[in-house]
């Protein structure tokens, strides 16, 4: 906390107490006690005074145990020997001075000095002081600015906030560099569809002031509402933040915290400080700071980064001057963009903006050789696709740039290189999440209607058909299509996204490696994170719909049975959406290392079963074995006679040692039962040190579907050499020799089979 | 030798919510619906008392609807063509509560305006004095659109604004919140979507005694085995305890059993499926009792008949 901000704040706090103070003493004695006092047309009174002290004002005379409160909240001046911890008082100092300031521009609205006159001016819809049919033929709305915002404003704006259309709104104080800047700020507001209100002034001149003078409309039709050309007038801000939580957050006039608390974690609003920051801008600050709503300022001011009040920093200084951009409209750009930032504001984008229709009915689609423009990868060239997770600063959301040239000069049907380097900033991204979203690309790209893309990492493969490109679909649009969408799907963890795509050979080489160098990276973190590592699995109910008394229990070492959901897809998505089907499992107390039981994901079996399974154990098919959906890649099943188990997959048709086909073992296998000695399981479990590890592990595999020895040739041969066996594989039958369990016992004795000498199985 | 009678003792009890507000209450309704407050599955009297019968809605429509079989039809006469006098009629034939569904366009074709969906809910509130449930067309962004006119105009009645869902719920549940309104979250035939659906839903502050679930269900032989499964576990979590859970239901049996080729033809079917008007609403019939015994609160029916049938049910299975 900066003794700096305290001392002003707190100075700046009984200023404007005392001068409440006074203006209500003057006012009680030349229109007295009983005078009505309102702002117009709202049921909440004035609203900050009404939902912090449950004080509902309706006369001059109410006001005056509202200043008392607001004198009792008053701190003397920190002493300037002496470092003790601010914050508190100056919060207080803060509420002190939004209740007077409120108080105020009530004793204002008696005088006729609210709204604040302005010859000349009209709003672009306002707050109606004089009814329609008042006779005086002056229109409502011209004359002065707008003052608080009306309740039905209020309810249309307000549904839309809380429905997030409407990403949050920008308290503007003070007066910007020019003119010009004041315009692109407001612009970049308006851009983003945030709510815009104006007050205060530097020197006498307003934000208000510019923006008239540049021909700018303001008012409700704009979404840009001139309050007052006073800080005190930012009160109206408050007022419109307190009423929110009243209206649409169920609460009640006086419980104070609950608003405050409410305005923190729904109400994305934040205050930008335009020029010099005096006494009472400081004052408001800190009224402002108690609603969760952090200050942006473009002076130099010193800062107030711990976070804790508001949800990041609650004070950054980010001098005009020094912001980057060619122009006033990217500083502008940079400043609103740090503004969002720090409030954790989440803009959405709308559309998918792109020439070619957009949509999920388009992923299949297949772009065949005959109607191609051009393809990226594949046989005669080379694409790959990156995700990284970058600093905040080092991302300018939104923007897309082509390295090199599009593909115009290539001939029909031709290739060349390519690739998608996609950087991403977020408060709650986190370096594990990047191959999760990176795997993305892949759905988001085939949504548009004409591209086709197929693989991953360095072997991803596009083709853009011939009718897309005649559409106008060029590299750039992958760009756009990949930040709207990362934008809408993954806002919870990704903030900024920027895209840059590269054709030119040199750069194409420098990010390939880099690329590669990270992949090769996750794969020895995904090869490192072991189940001993995390203090929690997570649980995947994605299936219940179908087996209502399933639970997936998701471990680093053993992924979800489908093969879709591993443990770091589950962290991801639970950071996604916190109430969705992938909750963590606080593992607690080990009970038992071997088998696979702690205390957490016993608990969790039992309660995501309903109670029809009591204990899983996560490593073992002999005791309390997981149970399955129905949608597992393979079926792992006890072959009692050869002492070990065999392992069918999905894709192979044939009969097995069991006696039984993939399909009939489904129905033993799934439907959220615990059958001992059967159990179904994702392909990459198999190739886990954690596969049946208390049973004996992969050595206990005799027979093998041959689709799988064939599709994970190098994996399994690892496997193997982790053994200590590296002709292992070969040992283990499958459907293509051995169909029955004599031809299997015959087979294993033949090569050797380690299980048959492995100590019994049960 | 005697026979003991094994109960079951939940822990857990279904939320109770109240629909409609009188005058005393800030709305303009005669009279109040209360649904909920089951300590055991549906019926069994013999474990715990069911404190709320079931109660029946009747749904009309803002216009006389293009796509309601000719049975239907025919049963409303022409009160079909002014909603206020389909809700007094829909009263008459038993209804606890009035079901408005408003239609996506006019008799014209061109889309209903909130102004229009404002005033076919003014007619039904001044021409009848029930309860009422407002629901949109269906489609997110038009439901968003009429029901917050609906809401604003209509603040403190406490009606049942629908449909909320995925999609769309913190428009409705905004606007509801501000109005003084209920919701009825509905999610496609799914528990665990149900019960998120509802966290989201009280996630923005809505209190647990103003939603109403609506898992959705089939008709007899169109996956009705499949809703019915899906409430009865939903039901079964609730009793167990989950919060999220225990809202009481309103499922739609009217609106799925009249879109079956049983219920709406009548020519070119086989003569053993007998008289067109009878199978008809005895598809409806079976559809609602069945439901009922899944642990339906609310049930919306379309035909007078089948109100009356379910009446009968309803009062027999209360007595025991």
């Amino acid at each position: 906390m900066s003794r700096y901000i305290a001392t002003r704040a707190i100075r700046g706090a009984n200023a404007l107490v005392t001068e409440a103070e006074y203006m209500l003493a003057k006012a009680l004695a030349e229109k007295g006690p009983d005078t009505p006092v309102a702002f117009p047309n709202t049921a909440y009174y004035l609203p900050v005074i009404y939902g912090m002290t449950g004080i509902a004002v309706q006369k001059l005379g109410d006001l005056k145990p509202v200043l008392r409160h607001a004198r009792s909240l008053l701190h003397p001046l920190p002493a300037p020997r002496h470092w003790t911890p601010y914050l508190g008082e100056t919060l207080d100092c803060g509420m002190a001075t939004l209740l007077a300031a409120e108080a105020i521009e009530a004793i204002r609205f008696v005088y006729g000095l609210q709204p604040e006159p302005m010859p000349g001016f009209r709003l672009a819809g306002g707050t109606a002081f004089t009814s329609p049919d008042a006779g005086d033929g002056r229109e409502a709305t011209d004359g002065h600015l707008n003052g608080p915002i009306d309740d039905i404003q209020l309810r249309s704006w307000g549904i839309q906030l809380v429905d997030g259309r409407m990403p949050g709104f920008a308290a503007i104080v003070g007066c910007a560099k020019s003119n010009e800047v004041a315009v692109e700020i407001v612009r970049q507001l308006q851009r983003r569809n945030i709510l815009t209100f104006l007050s205060g002034n530097v020197n006498g001149r307003s934000i208000i002031h510019q923006l008239i003078e540049e021909g700018v409309e303001l008012g409700y039709d704009t979404y840009t509402v001139p309050f007052g050309t006073d800080t005190i007038s930012a009160i109206y801000a408050l007022g419109f933040a307190t009423r929110s939580a009243l209206t649409f957050g169920g609460l009640k006039p006086g419980q104070a915290r609950e608003i405050l608390l409410y305005n923190r974690e729904r109400v994305f609003a934040f205050v930008l400080a335009l020029g010099e920051v005096d006494d009472l801008k400081y004052a408001a600050a800190a009224g402002a700071i108690n609603f969760g709503f952090p200050v942006i300022a473009d002076t130099v001011i010193p800062e107030i980064l711990p976070t804790g009040i508001t949800r990041y920093e609650h004070v950054v200084s980010m001098p005009w001057n020094e912001i980057e951009g060619k122009d006033d409209r990217e500083k502008a750009e940079r400043l609103v963009q740090k503004c969002i930032e720090v409030r954790g504001v989440k803009v959405k984008v709308v559309d998918v903006p792109v020439p070619v229709p957009y949509g999920s009915a388009f992923e299949g689609e297949v772009v065949r050789k005959a109607d191609m423009r051009v393809e990226f990868g594949g046989k005669y060239s080379r694409a790959f696709e990156y995700l990284r997770m970058v600093d905040m600063d080092e991302v300018v959301d939104g923007k897309v740039e082509l390295v090199g040239p599009d593909f115009d000069h290539i001939p029909p049907q031709g290739h060349m290189d390519m690739g998608i380097v996609v950087e991403v900033a977020g408060r709650q991204m986190q370096k594990d999440f990047e191959p999760v979203l990176e795997r993305q690309i892949h759905y988001f790209i085939n949504g548009a209607s004409g591209v086709q893309h197929i693989g991953q990492r360095d072997i991803a493969w596009i083709r853009i058909s011939k009718a897309a490109a005649d559409k106008g679909f060029r590299l750039e649009h992958l760009g756009k299509i990949l930040h709207a969408r990362f934008k809408n799907d993954f806002g919870a963890i990704v903030d900024k996204v920027q895209v840059t795509i590269y054709t030119d050979p040199e750069p194409f080489h420098y990010w390939l490696a880099k690329a590669r160098e990270a992949y090769d990276y996750r794969n020895r973190r995904l090869a490192d994170l072991t189940d001993e590592k995390v203090e929690e699995f997570y649980s995947c109910t994605l299936c219940q719909s179908f087996a209502p008394n399933h639970v997936c229990i998701v471990s680093p070492e053993r992924l979800g049975l489908c093969g879709a959901y591993n443990w770091l897809d589950c962290k991801a998505s639970f950071s996604i959406n916190p109430t969705g089907p992938n909750q963590p499992i606080k593992l607690g107390r080990l009970l038992d290392p071997v088998k696979g039981y702690w205390e957490g994901t016993n608990e969790y079996a039992r309660i995501g079963s309903h109670g029809a399974v009591e204990k899983v154990a996560m490593y073992s098919i002999m005791e309390n074995p997981m149970t399955a959906c129905g949608c597992f890649e393979c079926i792992v099943m006890l072959i009692p006679e050869a002492n070990g188990v065999m392992v069918v997959s999905r894709e192979d048709p044939s009969m097995t040692p069991a006696g039984m086909t993939f399909s009939t073992l489904a129905g033993i296998a799934g439907g959220g039962l615990q059958t001992p000695g059967v159990m179904g399981v994702g392909k990459y479990y198999l190739l886990s040190p954690k596969f049946i590890a208390a049973d004996g592990g992969f050595k206990r595999v005799v027979w093998m579907s041959s689709f799988l020895k064939e599709t994970m040739v190098a994996e399994l041969k690892a496997v193997a050499e982790r053994e200590g066996d590296p002709d292992l594989i070969e040992r283990i039958a499958d459907e293509r020799y051995v169909t029955t369990v004599d031809e299997l016992l015959v087979w294993l004795e033949e090569h050797n089979h380690p299980a048959l000498t492995m100590p019994p199985i049960f | 030798m005697p026979v003991e009678i094994l109960k079951e003792t939940w822990t857990g009890a279904v939320q109770i919510v109240t629909l409609g507000a009188t005058p005393a209450e800030g709305g303009t309704r005669g009279r109040t619906v209360t649904v909920g407050g089951e300590r055991t599955l549906p019926f069994l009297h013999f474990e715990a008392p069911m404190p709320h019968r079931p109660a029946l809605a009747v749904e009309i429509k803002d216009r006389r609807p293009d796509d309601w079989s000719p049975v239907l039809l025919r049963a409303w006469g022409d009160v079909v063509d002014d909603p206020g006098a389909w809700a007094q009629a829909a009263a008459a034939a038993g209804a606890d509560l009035i079901l408005l569904a408003l239609s996506l366009t006019d008799a014209d074709g061109r889309p209903t305006t909130p102004a229009a969906a404002v005033a076919a809910v003014r007619k039904v509130l001044s021409a009848c004095s029930l309860p009422l449930a407002v629901f949109g067309p269906g489609q997110a962004d038009a439901d968003n659109e009429l029901l917050v006119a609906v809401a604003e105009a209509t603040k403190g009645e406490r009606l049942l604004l629908g449909i909320c869902e995925d999609k769309n719920y913190r428009t409705i549940v905004a606007t509801a919140l501000a109005n003084g309104h209920l919701v009825n979250a509905r999610t496609p035939m799914d528990v665990n979507l149900a019960k998120q659906l509802n966290i989201l839903i009280t996630d923005m502050g809505m209190p647990l005694d103003r939603i109403i679930m609506d898992p959705t269900t089939g008709a007899v032989g169109y996956g009705f085995e499949y809703g019915y499964s899906v409430m009865e576990r939903l039901r079964l979590a609730a009793l167990q305890g989950d919060r999220m859970t225990q809202l009481p239901m309103l499922v739609t049996p009217g609106f799925e059993a009249w879109k079956t080729k049983e219920a709406k033809v009548g020519n070119g079917v086989p003569a053993a499926w007998g008289d067109w008007e009878a199978r008809a609403i005895n598809w409806e019939t079976l559809t609602a009792l069945g439901l009922l015994e899944a642990g339906a609160d609310i049930l919306v029916l379309r035909h007078p008949e089948s109100v009356r049938r379910l009446r009968l049910a309803i009062e027999g299975l209360m007595k025991g």
